[in-house]
């Protein structure tokens, strides 16, 4: 018994190996050491953080007073808020653009390659770059290059983002002029693998082009639709550095986000417990929000 | 399905990774009672070799003056986004310099070296103004750092466009209600908004406070346990900001700027006046090209019950990690390359030499480290080096000495401004906007920002 069980184990070893379990393992360890290290360590590090107190020269375990302290916050509300009406301004105007652009695109012939890469141009600015550019067209003053294109046609001038209820619209029309791109390439390569004698024999049928799309396109995008919402809806709760640029929360905590008050707590208030602890809640949120989507939508993905 | 699944909560779980933080590892020093070795920041780089040679002069002086102690220079300089991590990985240097403004949260969170028992008697420490000290020291009169460089905050104004619009730029204005009637003169006369002022990063709240202060009224109680922010004097300077920027249109359309946005409209000429340290004149016209003569800077207006002007400045901090030895090295230090030209005219004049060499202003508005014989003596020494229109601040040297530097708001000043800047906003972005409720409502906040502490 006591012979057996080395043995038996070094036998699956070598059938291990022989399966192909080294190379695997080779493969596999680069992403093991690349998130390993600088994603799932700092993740664990940032569990025992959220429940203690530290300066970085002493540590006390405070349980869970730094999450009442963020649930204390005035501000929580206020960012929690901001960031719901981001994430559905950018659901609403965001989402479909790309769609649309990607079909358009998709029914071009010869030119189809030049307008993928001219969509794909905002992607090459680096974001605070474009952020920067941004910022100087909304600037407030009837001289502003917006503001100058709105005169033309007997409009504004509009105060943008020193304007309360426009500011945070205003951040969404950069942030989908800066990622549009992206998706409707991702979006063409799909309707590129669309099976074209659906559409052949759609048209047999006498279907009308918006018919066509609704009945023939979208159903085959709709796996890589669904997963591209979600990353949308993931990215945008995360929203941070447009806003911070542009507004840094003002005007009047108008666009305070959720990450904003994380980093501040973090960074101006030295307060690394809290900050960990306002972390941990949305990432709690995010996985709920990403596990109920996914079971909401299995069955219509899969059909 | 299965595998779809997990492969989209990877994601999800991945951004999760982005938000969260990454503590470094921690090393602790230990105390030794042979050579000491410190590092010290300060370092200029390469770009001005003239201070960096009077600066490593310095060290091989210092070194040889204290064998035991080996000195090491470094370039890092302060920055809010990258403190934390330099004192959690272990690599804030022994000695560091930060701004006034950071001091308080660092005293709060024993980040820095207490070190009241290391300064003699004898020390040029302990003859600095007692009223720039205070920001150096908790409620019980512990020292956590040495002021090396101090101002208050000041009306600063252009003087080129006070010329262009008629105005006298010897003569700047030394009530409000001047401030307010010149700024229409430069509207009108030159197009440019005649009033700025910084409304975000903190600094709405910032100026709010050094402008109320000088109406008579503080933000917090003295003890730091009150919000007093409900009061008159707030009440008046938002009204101040209400009447220029909607009956008279004298201050501009955009209400989200930082320091850096306000510094550079002004060195372009875009602003008349705003308040601001009067620091800004090594900015802006060693960094951001605005001509010596056109910087105009007055003593803040005081209203009859003013309080005086909110202060800054750079500390020269310890790191709290450093050794009792290390702690006595790093003082002797920053006394040597800080203070000493205060005391020696060789040295005064080899700073001063070093300074102009590298294009550095030398005699750029200041307030008096120490008593005022003191700063005459080594102003003294240098005179033929002075490369700033000393001239033009006559006001503000006049009113330096006389004028009170009124403290930071002692709990949580950083909060408290973000809290105030959203009521700057509000008065500025929206012609409807309740100072009353405003103000009720900043209260509340910052008196549950002071119950969080």
């Amino acid at each position: 018994m006591h012979e057996a069980v080395p043995s038996r184990r070094s036998r699956g070893l070598i059938s291990w190996v022989r399966r192909g379990g080294l190379s695997t393992l080779v493969f596999f360890l680069p992403v093991l050491l690349s998130f390993g290290l600088f994603s799932w360590w700092p993740i664990l590090r940032s569990l025992p953080l959220s429940v203690q107190r530290t300066n970085f020269l002493t540590t006390d375990w405070v349980g869970l007073d730094n999450f009442t302290r963020v649930l204390a916050d005035p501000l929580l509300l206020t960012a929690t808020l901001n960031t719901l009406w981001f994430a559905l301004l950018a659901l609403v105007f965001g989402f479909p653009v790309p769609v649309i652009l990607a079909v358009f695109i998709a029914e071009l012939r010869r030119t189809r390659g030049l307008a993928s890469a001219l969509v794909y141009l905002p992607v090459i600015f680096p974001p605070v770059v474009a952020v920067l550019l941004w910022k100087a067209f909304f600037d407030p003053s009837p001289t502003g290059v917006l503001n100058t294109i709105l005169g033309w046609a007997g409009l504004g001038p509009l105060s943008w983002l020193n304007d309360g209820d426009l500011a945070m619209i205003s951040i969404v029309l950069q942030a989908t002029w800066a990622s549009f791109g992206t998706a409707t390439i991702i979006y063409l390569a799909t309707l590129m693998g669309v099976q074209t004698e659906l559409y052949d024999a759609a048209e047999t049928d006498g279907a009308i082009a918006l018919r066509r799309f609704w009945h023939v396109t979208l159903p085959q995008m709709r796996g890589v639709l669904l997963v591209m919402m979600l990353l949308q809806l993931i990215g945008t709760f995360q929203v941070f550095t447009e806003p911070y640029i542009m507004t840094n929360g003002g005007p009047e905590d108008r666009t305070v986000t959720i990450l904003m008050l994380i980093y501040r707590y973090a960074f101006v208030s030295g307060d690394y417990g809290r900050a960990t602890a306002l972390s941990l809640l949305l990432a709690i949120a995010l996985s709920g929000l990403s596990w109920i989507y996914l079971w909401a939508t299995k069955r219509w993905s899969t059909s | 399905m299965k595998s779809t699944r997990t492969q989209l909560l990877a994601p999800a779980v991945l951004a999760v990774a982005a938000l969260t933080l990454v503590t470094g590892c921690s090393e602790s020093n230990s105390g030794s009672s042979g050579p000491v070795s410190i590092t010290v920041a300060g370092m200029p780089n390469n770009q001005q070799p003239e201070l960096l040679n009077n600066f490593n002069r310095n060290i091989s002086d210092f070194t040889k003056a204290n064998p035991e102690v080996k000195v090491v220079g470094d370039e890092a300089v302060f920055d809010v986004r990258t403190f934390q991590a330099l004192l959690a990985g272990g690599k804030l240097p022994t000695v560091f310099y930060v701004p006034f403004t950071e001091m308080q949260g660092l005293i709060a969170r024993k980040q820095i070296a207490d070190i009241t028992s290391a300064i003699g008697a004898d020390s040029m420490v302990s003859r600095i103004n007692p009223s720039v000290m205070k920001v150096v020291k908790d409620s019980s009169d512990h020292v956590y750092g040495v002021p090396i460089q101090a101002y208050s905050m000041g009306l600063l104004y252009n003087r080129d466009l006070f010329k262009k619009a008629g105005l006298d730029p010897d003569k700047p204005p030394t009530t409000w209600d001047e401030v307010r009637a010149d700024a229409k003169v430069i509207q009108s006369a030159t197009g440019v908004q005649g009033f700025g002022s910084m409304t975000k990063d903190n600094t709405g709240g910032w100026v709010l406070t050094t402008m109320s202060y000088a109406n008579g009224g503080t933000i917090e109680s003295a003890d730091g346990k009150n919000a007093t922010v409900d009061n008159d004097a707030t009440r008046k300077v938002l009204e101040f900001y209400r009447s220029l920027r909607w009956e008279d249109n004298t201050f501009g359309s955009n209400f989200l700027i930082g320091y850096n946005d306000a510094m550079k409209a002004f060195a372009g000429g875009k602003i008349g006046m705003f308040v601001q340290g009067a620091d800004a004149y090594t900015t802006l016209v060693s960094n951001m090209g605005m001509k010596p003569d056109d910087f105009g800077l007055a003593p803040l207006p005081q209203a009859a019950q003013g309080l005086g002007a909110l202060g800054g400045g750079t500390v020269a901090i310890i790191n709290p990690r450093a050794s009792a030895a290390e702690v006595k090295a790093a003082i002797k230090w920053l006394e040597f390359v800080n203070l000493r030209k205060y005391g020696s005219e060789p040295e005064a004049v080899a700073d001063a030499k070093a300074k102009v060499a590298d294009k550095q202003p030398l005699g750029a508005p200041a307030l008096p480290l120490f008593d005022q014989a003191t700063t005459d003596r080594y102003l003294g020494w240098v005179k033929d080096y002075i490369n700033v229109p000393r001239q033009n601040y006559a006001g503000y040297f006049a009113t330096a000495q006389t004028l009170a530097l009124v403290p930071e708001p002692p709990t949580k000043a950083q909060e408290t401004y973000g809290a105030l800047d959203a009521v700057v906003q509000a008065v500025l972005t929206r012609r409807d906007a309740d100072i009353d409720a405003l103000l009720k409502d900043a209260q509340r906040k910052v008196q549950a920002i002071i119950a969080a502490s």
